[in-house]
């Protein structure tokens, strides 16, 4: 049948072109941003749009008043497959103008050409950003920084005093270092007979650089937190997890799960922000009641912080425009505002110190809010941007092992730097 | 019938039989065996996502051999098939027949034990979570009757069977349509005259019901060994994207999921684990469909 | 005598009921959770079955924050021409695949059997980029396209014609009926069960797929439900009562679909439409 064996043929040709079709991206000059601001641009939020549609509509529409001859169109993804979208859109050319990332998706895009070089392009807006955040979209073995910094946030320790006090343990005096609170826990768990554990999830790869274990070596080509002092943090969850400290079903939870054992007061202890206190309020009246803060536990003096970016698409056809709209989101007048929607925090310089982030009122919210402020000016983003979605994965069954007792902590820690090194090159 | 007649009414306009055929091949052609052959090849390069791969041989199946991930996803894939397609044999034949006769109210029945197959299977995930945890429903009735609760979404073993037992869930309506269909078609005489012989329910069921459906339960057994194989919303749902706990819970398609998408994916790699499920179904289908047709000679 | 089948009925009873609770308790309790108002607390052990003050206000909400109803309506379209595409197309191709002898048809057949052998979770980039060279991304019609007549399905048909007798279509043939008023006016008529079968799973099937959509959509206008209702656990949202009403409202047309097509389904069903 020589028909077949060529339509066979033909398939496997066509199969192997979009191989092809995807370049590098990089067609020369493209970081100037120069030029007239004007044309059409689509936005992509990441599941902004269910709670605040009214203020994306707001600043897009400020936008298009600023600058006459543009026009933003706003598409917003759900929470869930978000990377599966991004992908999906890059590997096909379609992916929007200006587009909202977190730092672990810039790095893929970035490698691809797929990022635009802001301090190239859009250099001169560097210094109106927190010296972190805008470093935080930077990818070791690369120079250029790859997004805007956008919204932070971070968080205190939340507890739940009455299962503090039903175990004896003074409810006014939470864990303050991470020797308090694997004391704490171990001692919870001892006099509730197992029944009340603290903690509903595992080490990840954050914890490990709060404890103060060194994440990368300093090149950014290979892993390093399979030190004495990453041993030292998994040990201690082991003995966590043995004595029933750890939920049991810690092995297979993920945030959004280890939450709810808090709310449902399954768990004694859980890093939130100050989101969650809303959420205590509508979902668990009892729980809210009993609510107790503390501040996030950190060896190294500095609390862990999330970073989202906006970043422009280096093949825009509209850079001027993407590039000046994506200053707009994020610039401080737009960050302030709408961190007075949503507890979030600005990346801008100076925005903390606004009345609105340094003075109490008395209110569980507002001091929350004080707090992470302060906490913020100094924080780090620990997770390593080239760490995906496969290396947390690969840690996560790794530090499992560990506490299920089928390897030794050193073992574990070891295997998963190995796996992480592999993928790392994999990435090319 | 005389084969005659029968080529007669078959014999047709040469171009016609390719016109109703037309819309269904273009479409299984260009959406599901192009894409499929773009994976075959993949499957022989170090493609990733945003990075075009160059061909590397069999150096992808070469490292599936060394790979520990791939043995477990392989020997969870296959436990599945062990676990699930047995249940899902029997148990919907038994509802089918528990249905069959009409008595009153039997239609709301066939209809809601059919609501499982018509949810879709996110729902299901979350509702079955929500029903197995720690605190949920089903711990809370355990541990008013004494049993004390059961850690079904916290051990490796456990959490497969739990799954499973989602998937015999929802999949009791969909066969059970499937062997109601099938034992419309067994003569009422023939039980009749078991009956008359003195034959027990169970005697019954053995010597005639079985017998009879032979064929569905093949079908039944080939089209549910090949869901089992390709398991990947039940497990991902309930174990979580890692694969509970250590991944040993990661069944192939997940594996294929897990390596392959997102933006650092490695498609290449994970093509080869996709070439591998598709001929084990093949394989599976072919294994079960051959059993049949050795009982019937 | 009649006490025995008097027995027997009570025990098909008991087990009716008992399989009813295992099978629709589930949904039940999905649907008490999301009548439970703010100030219930839904954590509580032991768990109380029913709210204490049921209330629509979930619902309400859910409407609030998504525009639910768009999204109802943009799933119904894609479902909708998922039912008519499946239904005609897999009727002609199982016909085809069935009835008329021509160079080829084990080819075509096994094609479609492996085609319902391939992992769709692997080639689900490919199919995207297939979809934007044809420059049908981020439409509806690109949703649906891809299943549009499944695999499943055609051989399905395929198995109901094969089912059927010769004599019935040997007489029209004799009377001068070409292929199409065969298939049209005799085939088709007997097969009535087998296509509400496949116009339910086809229904089914666009309903509830989520992954595929997502991907090959842009623009949140051209949601279907199951992206839509995929916002309320998101990052600032996120109540089990809210996620509750939401499953509710998903599940709810699937169910009353069916309980409204049941009598042709399970009569198609009687025909011996499905078997192997």
């Amino acid at each position: 049948m020589p028909i077949s064996r060529r339509t066979f043929a033909a398939a496997a040709v066509c199969a192997l072109l979009p191989l092809s079709g995807c370049g590098s991206g990089d067609d020369g000059g493209s970081s100037d941003a120069s030029g007239r601001i004007e044309g059409d641009i689509t936005f992509q939020t990441w599941n902004l749009r269910a709670n605040f549609k009214d203020y994306f509509e707001g600043l897009i529409a400020g936008f298009e008043k600023k600058y006459p001859g543009t026009e933003v169109k706003w598409i917003d993804q759900p929470a869930e497959g978000y990377a599966d979208k991004i992908s999906a859109d890059a590997a096909g050319g379609t992916l929007p103008d200006v587009v909202n990332v977190s730092p672990d998706l810039v790095a893929p895009l970035a490698k691809a050409g797929l990022a635009l070089d802001l301090d190239k392009a859009a250099g001169q807006y560097k210094k109106e950003y927190l010296e972190g955040a805008w470093a935080s979209h930077q990818i070791p073995g690369m120079t250029g920084t790859y997004a805007f910094p956008w919204y932070l946030n971070t968080g205190p320790l939340f507890y739940n005093k009455s299962l503090f006090e039903e175990a004896g343990i003074d409810p006014d005096q939470p864990p303050k270092t991470y020797d308090d609170l694997f004391a704490d826990a171990l001692d919870l768990a001892e006099k509730s007979d197992g029944k009340v554990a603290t903690l509903a999830n595992v080490p990840t790869v954050e914890d490990f650089g709060r404890y103060g274990v060194p994440l990368m070596n300093s090149e950014g080509t290979a892993f390093a937190f399979n030190d004495a002092k990453g041993v030292e943090l998994l040990t201690k969850y082991k003995e966590l997890y043995d004595a029933k400290a750890l939920d049991p079903q810690v092995l297979t939870a993920t945030p959004e799960s280890s939450g709810k054992k808090f709310l449902t007061g399954a768990v004694a202890m859980n890093p939130g922000s100050a989101l969650d206190l809303g959420n205590f309020k509508k979902q668990a009246p009892n729980l809210y009641k009993n609510i107790g803060i503390t501040d996030q536990i950190t060896s190294t003096g500095h609390v862990n912080m999330y970073v989202m970016g906006v970043m422009v698409n280096a093949q825009t056809k509209k850079k001027a425009a993407s590039v000046a709209f994506a200053h707009y989101v994020t610039d401080a007048e737009h960050q302030m505002s709408f961190a007075k929607k949503v507890a979030i925090f600005p990346s801008t310089a100076g925005s903390l110190d606004d009345p609105y982030f340094t003075k109490e009122d008395g209110t569980d919210e507002t001091r929350v809010r004080v707090a992470a402020a302060k906490s913020l000016k100094n924080a780090v983003n620990y997770t390593p941007v080239l760490f995906s979605e496969q290396m947390k994965t690969a840690l996560r069954n790794e530090v499992a092992k560990a506490l299920q007792g089928k390897e030794s902590p050193q073992e574990a820690l070891d295997n998963a730097v190995k796996a992480c090194d592999t993928l790392l090159e994999q990435q090319g | 019938m005389a084969s005659s007649t029968v080529s007669r009414v078959r014999r047709q306009l040469p171009t016609s039989p390719w016109l109703f055929a037309a819309p269904g091949l273009l479409i299984i052609g260009a959406f599901i065996l192009y894409p499929f052959v773009s994976t075959l090849v993949n499957a022989f390069t170090d493609r990733r996502t945003l990075i075009p791969g160059e061909f590397v041989g069999l150096a992808n199946f070469r490292e599936l051999l060394h790979d520990d991930m791939f043995w477990i996803g392989l020997r969870n894939s296959s436990l599945y098939v062990l676990g699930v397609v047995p249940a899902l044999v029997i148990l919907p034949l038994l509802l089918a027949l528990l249905v069959q006769k009409n008595i009153p109210g039997i239609t709301f029945f066939r209809s809601a034990f059919y609501t499982p197959v018509v949810a879709s299977i996110v729902v299901v995930g979350l509702i079955w979570v929500w029903l197995l945890d720690e605190r949920g429903l089903i711990n809370s009735l355990l541990e008013a009757v004494g049993v004390g609760r059961i850690g079904f979404l916290s051990d490796q073993w456990l959490l497969l069977l739990s799954a499973m037992a989602v998937t015999v869930w929802k999949g009791l309506g969909y066969y059970m349509i499937i062997y109601l269909a099938a034992l419309a078609n067994v003569p009422r005489e023939l039980h009749e005259a078991a009956a008359v012989d003195g034959a027990g329910a169970i005697r019954r069921f053995v010597t005639v019901t079985v017998p009879a459906v032979r064929s569905t339960m093949a079908l039944v057994g080939a089209l549910s060994s090949v869901a089992a194989f390709k398991v990947f919303s039940e497990v991902y749902l309930m174990a979580g994207p890692s694969g509970g706990p250590a991944g040993e819970d990661t069944t192939l398609v997940m594996l294929v999921q897990r390596t392959g998408t997102g933006l650092t994916g490695r498609v290449g790699y994970a093509s080869a684990i996709s070439v591998v499920v598709f001929v084990v179904t093949v394989a599976l289908m072919l294994l079960v469909l051959r059993a049949d047709r050795r009982a019937e000679t | 005598m009649t006490r025995v089948r008097k027995g027997e009925l009570a025990l098909r009873y008991v087990l009716l009921l008992a399989v009813l609770a295992l099978t629709v308790g589930p949904f039940l309790w999905q649907l008490s959770t999301s009548l439970k108002g703010p100030t219930e607390d839904i954590y509580s052990s032991p768990p109380s079955f029913l709210p204490r003050h049921p209330t629509l206000h979930n619902y309400e909400r859910v409407a609030d924050t998504i525009p639910v109803w768009d999204y109802a309506l943009n799933s119904l379209k894609v479902a909708t021409a998922n039912v008519v595409t499946n239904c005609v197309g897999s009727a002609l191709a199982g016909y085809a695949l069935a009835r008329l002898r021509y160079r080829g048809r084990r080819a075509a057949t096994l094609a479609f059997v492996l085609a319902m052998l391939v992992p769709v979770e692997g080639i689900i980039i490919a199919q995207f980029t297939t979809m934007r060279e044809l420059g049908l991304n981020n439409t509806l019609i690109g949703v649906v396209l891809p299943g549009c007549i499944g695999a499943m399905n055609v051989l399905l048909m395929r198995n109901a014609f094969l089912n059927l007798p010769y004599e019935i279509e040997e007489a029209a043939y004799v009377d001068g009926a070409n292929v199409w008023q065969r298939f049209l006016r005799i085939a088709l008529p007997s097969v009535k069960g087998t296509v509400a079968v496949v116009a339910i799973f086809a229904f089914m099937g666009a309903w509830d797929d989520f992954l595929w959509p997502l991907i090959v959509l842009s623009d949140p206008s051209k949601f279907t439900l199951t992206i839509g209702l995929n916002y309320l656990h998101g990052t600032f949202a996120g109540d089990e009562r809210l996620v509750a009403a939401g499953t509710v409202i998903a599940v709810a047309p699937l169910i009353a679909l069916f309980a409204g097509l049941q009598r042709y389904f399970f009569r198609g069903v009687g025909e011996g439409a499905v078997k192997g």
